[in-house]
């Protein structure tokens, strides 16, 4: 156990060497400054907050200050957490050992706009929207849509393996990333690409090693800067959204949009009838629907106006065949721009006595084959139901099912259930309990063959030791091991994460 | 239009200690934390130039809650709390305020917050970097109003004007001595429109979100304005300085716990009126090419964007190149809700380059010309061009209208 316990102490030698690094502005060591960069996005043990508080945050400027900071961490033997945006949901930017929080917000420039070979090279503190920002002006797009598009950042994009809303038509950030610059944890500096080649898109020398630095949650590294595709910017946004008397009949709907080969075809996504009833409830942004609709389907197509004008057309026949009924540009339109804000508001969870509280929110995004979405979702919501009855400190605000694969609209689909938990009354038991609930939702997605996460990762308590003694094959997980002693040999980066303890005998 | 139910928090009068801060304060931020979203944290227009997301709206409520959770004591979050133009991106931006403002009534006031934990901050003896000056910068104005030193009402000597009346035109001593030229403008246009109104010839300084700073004096100040424009017989009092407006509208309904027995109009809603009804007709071709700067305490604070664009599109030869207010809500002059500069005082250079980064953007759009319809803008932008000797002209929508209108 002595890799876990054997760090030393950030005291003031550390800090007077950290501020020759990155300067004394740069160094953070009052307890807001690290309280408030203990918790990501996912439901957080606030009654143990002190456990996740780093002991001191530094704000580096560039790559070259990150290498300088992980080379004094693996000289002193001290733990590094990257954070990013802190938008994660899977506590990839939650300290398990305290340490050193490297917060790379600061290093948020774009270094070069190539409009030949059409890609952006930019530091990784940069966000999606900001991002955006630049390039629309030039006529060009960005076009990675997660969830937290408005606030998160490339480096924990890319830390993450994150998602987007409109993969059909660009792909995920594995898909977006050219070659970038990451800072190993021993403080060594390297460009890594699909082979070599800063602005090459395809390679097939040598190991293709790029895929690994997406998804590690900070256990591998901190990515300083990386090169990104650049698309033309569609002529043409166009959602439409569909309503269907019950579940099943929009998700045999959604099958035949699956198959349709409609190119332009960015997303489609199913409510279930949970979600319906929790917007119908008390989401004032929502346009109500008529009764008599209990599942919905949203669509939405990019491209040019001619390839989309085609789409659109063939979209409401192929609706209209399970009885899909369309909803109108008002609500389409309305509903898809406001689709990075209303996921969680805190105000809209419900007590059992139907008053209202505020409540944080857990985000499920399993991912699960198209034939077993009828199952996860009854277990999902009878589990739920099961924990809301007896602890009243959850709420079930209803489930998505989104099919934005890569380039496609089949196969498997990032099936969400949103969980409000109060985290402001939480003791230790309940926290349990939360995490007991987390762990049997995670449970169904294995019996059905799916996987644990999607998108978010698989490192917060209930879902980790599934994935590691589950979800992953044993052969795998010893690669990890092995790759984790090998490029961390102090076991200083992110350590606790993916139980990782384990590769140096913890 | 006005509603006290929007920003009075019933925690706000209650006094907090080092290691103690209301159980409903710790609610409110535990609100933000819930979230998480930190939206809050990208519009910022400090954290957007700082990168270090103490600055903003998320920390400030984190560092609060983790006080009410022992975690941190007030006096230890230093000068954090300067770090705020009050300029309302942030709370408006907050899906509590977007999403559950009309259907609970609850928002979130981070500005109040702000300075609650900054007055709170002084009260208990804890004086941050900074606390001093913006005290001085207060006081200052405070000796000059209370010895008669500040000319409020020599902008209006020469122009008749009653002070009594149903329209009442309203400004505090900020736009009365420090930009005379404007408010005259905006008088000359009104009477060029026949509109009747009057004046309040001995008004109190508003300042803004800064006025409880002041104490019973600040109490004593809104009241007196508040009396004067009773008695004045207003019922429709219009407003040329968003600062003055915001404290009419928000900040005196709260600490007076009265909504104003009258309407209060930002001047330019006011004044598109009067050119729709044809009341005013600009005809003469003004050949600019303009952008609007929208003021943080008109479009972010009061939700009024619409009408300075209105006015701007009527007036002949203008080309119009607009940059839309809610791209805007990112943005600021750097100034702040401050009347007495607090911001700029404490972060010069912060200030410089929020101010700096805006002029930039609407250079960006190829326009000559920035229009503002805010007095505080106007005196920050001035001072940032001459520094980064930036080739823009910054010019008050009534000096575009006057021009229009024939009046200069």
């Amino acid at each position: 156990m002595k890799y876990i316990t054997d760090y030393r102490k950030v005291d003031g030698y550390v800090i007077e060497r950290l501020a020759k690094i990155v300067g004394d502005a740069n160094v953070l060591t009052l307890p807001h400054e690290r309280f408030i960069r203990a918790a990501s996005a996912a439901p957080f043990p606030l009654h143990r907050w002190e456990d996740h508080a780093p002991d001191v945050v530094v704000l580096p400027g560039s790559t070259e200050e990150v290498a300088e900071v992980l080379k004094l961490a693996n000289e002193l033997r001290i733990p590094v957490v990257p954070r990013a945006a802190g938008t994660g949901l899977a506590d990839g930017a939650v300290p398990l050992r305290k340490g050193i929080v490297v917060d790379i917000k600061r290093m948020k420039n774009i270094l070069e706009i190539d409009e030949e070979n059409m890609c952006v090279t930019v530091q990784t503190g940069i966000n999606n929207n900001t991002l955006n920002l630049e390039l629309n002006k030039r006529g060009y797009w960005w076009p990675f849509d997660p969830a937290s598009y408005p606030c998160s950042v490339i480096g924990g994009n890319m830390g993450t393996s994150a998602w987007s809303l409109i993969g059909g038509v660009s792909g995920h950030i594995r898909d977006l990333v050219r070659s970038f610059v990451h800072v190993l944890p021993t403080g060594k500096v390297i460009r890594v690409g699909e082979g070599g080649g800063r602005k090459i898109s395809k390679s097939s020398t040598g190991y293709t090693l790029k895929y690994l630095f997406f998804g590690h949650q900070g256990t591998l590294g901190i990515t300083t800067e990386a090169t990104l595709e650049m698309f033309p910017k569609p002529e043409v946004e166009f959602p439409a959204f569909f309503g269907y008397r019950s579940f099943m009949d929009a998700w045999k709907n959604a099958l035949k949009m699956a198959k349709s080969g409609l190119r332009t075809m960015a997303t489609h996504i199913i409510f279930d009838e949970w979600k319906v009833e929790a917007l119908r409830r008390d989401d004032e942004a929502y346009i109500p629907l008529p009764e008599h609709i209990k599942s919905v389907i949203a669509t939405c197509f990019y491209g040019t106006e001619a390839e989309v004008k085609g789409a659109s057309e063939r979209i409401f026949e192929i609706a209209a065949k399970d009885g899909g009924i369309y909803l109108g540009e008002e609500l389409s339109e309305g509903d898809w721009a406001s689709r990075h804000d209303r996921y969680h508001i805190a105000y809209h969870g419900r007590h059992i006595d139907g008053q209202v509280g505020t409540y944080s929110w857990h985000c499920e995004d399993a991912a699960v084959n198209y034939s077993a979405i009828p199952y996860v979702r009854e277990r999902w919501h009878a589990l739920v139901a099961e924990y809301k009855q007896k602890y009243d400190i959850f709420d079930d605000m209803g489930g998505f099912y989104y099919n934005n694969n890569p380039f496609k609209q089949w196969g498997d689909y990032l099936s969400e259930i949103d969980v409000f938990i109060d985290e402001y009354h939480l003791t230790e038991e309940l926290w349990q309990k939360w995490v007991e609930l987390k762990r049997k939702i995670a449970e169904v997605v294995l019996e059905v063959g799916g996987s644990i996460s999607a998108c978010h990762g698989g490192t917060r308590p209930g879902d980790v030791e599934l994935v590691v003694e589950k979800e992953l094959d044993p052969g795998v997980y010893e690669i990890m091991q092995m790759i984790k002693r090998n490029l961390d040999p102090n076991n200083i980066m992110n350590p606790g994460k993916y139980m990782l303890d384990s590769a140096y005998g913890g | 239009m006005m509603s006290t139910a929007y920003t009075y928090k019933p925690w706000y009068e209650e006094r907090w200690k080092d290691d103690w801060v209301p159980e409903e304060v710790a609610v409110d931020c535990y609100a933000t934390f819930a979230c998480r979203h930190k939206f809050c944290r990208e519009v910022c227009p400090v954290y957007q130039e700082t990168g270090n997301e103490t600055h903003s709206s998320y920390a400030f409520h984190v560092a609060l809650l983790a006080v009410a959770r022992k975690y941190a004591k007030l006096h230890e979050l230093g000068d954090t709390f300067t770090y705020c133009l009050q300029c309302g991106a942030c709370q408006l931006r907050c899906p509590t305020t977007l999403f559950t403002g009309d259907f609970y009534k609850i928002t979130n006031e981070h500005n109040v917050l702000v300075t609650k934990t900054r007055k709170e901050l002084i009260d208990l003896g804890f004086k941050f970097k900074g606390a001093d000056a913006m005290i001085d910068n207060l006081t200052k104005v405070v000796n000059d109003t209370d010895a008669g030193r500040l000319p409020v009402a020599e902008w209006a000597k020469d122009l008749n004007l009653p002070e009594t009346g149903d329209v009442i035109l309203f400004v505090d001593y900020f736009m009365a001595t420090q930009m005379t030229n404007i408010l005259r403008l905006v008088a000359t246009v009104l009477k060029k429109a026949e509109v009747k109104f009057g004046i309040v010839k001995d008004p109190k300084p508003v300042f803004t979100y800064e006025l409880d700073h002041l104490g019973e004096k600040g109490i004593a100040y809104a009241k007196h304005n508040m009396e004067a424009l009773k008695k004045a017989g207003a019922k429709k009092v219009i407003v040329p300085d968003p600062h003055v407006f915001v404290s009419l509208t928000k900040e005196y309904p709260r600490l007076l716990k009265e909504d104003p027995p009258f309407d209060v109009v930002y001047v330019s809603d006011f004044v598109a009126e009067l050119i729709k009804d044809g009341k005013l007709k600009p005809e003469k071709s003004v050949k600019k090419k303009v952008s609007y700067h929208d003021s943080c305490m008109l479009n972010k604070v009061s939700g009024i964007w619409e009408s300075p664009r209105e006015i701007l599109k009527c007036i002949p030869g203008i080309e119009f190149v607009d940059e839309d207010h809610v791209s805007q809500w990112y943005y600021c002059c750097g100034n702040g809700a401050s009347e007495v500069r607090s911001f700029k005082t404490l972060h010069e250079d912060l200030s410089y380059r929020i101010g700096l980064k805006r002029l930039r953007r609407a250079l960006d759009l190829g326009v000559t010309t920035l229009a503002v319809t805010c007095p505080h803008c106007n005196e920050q932008f001035s001072e940032v061009k001459v520094k980064a000797n930036l080739n823009i002209e910054i010019l008050d929508i009534f000096e575009i209208l006057a021009d229009s209108l024939g009046l200069r």
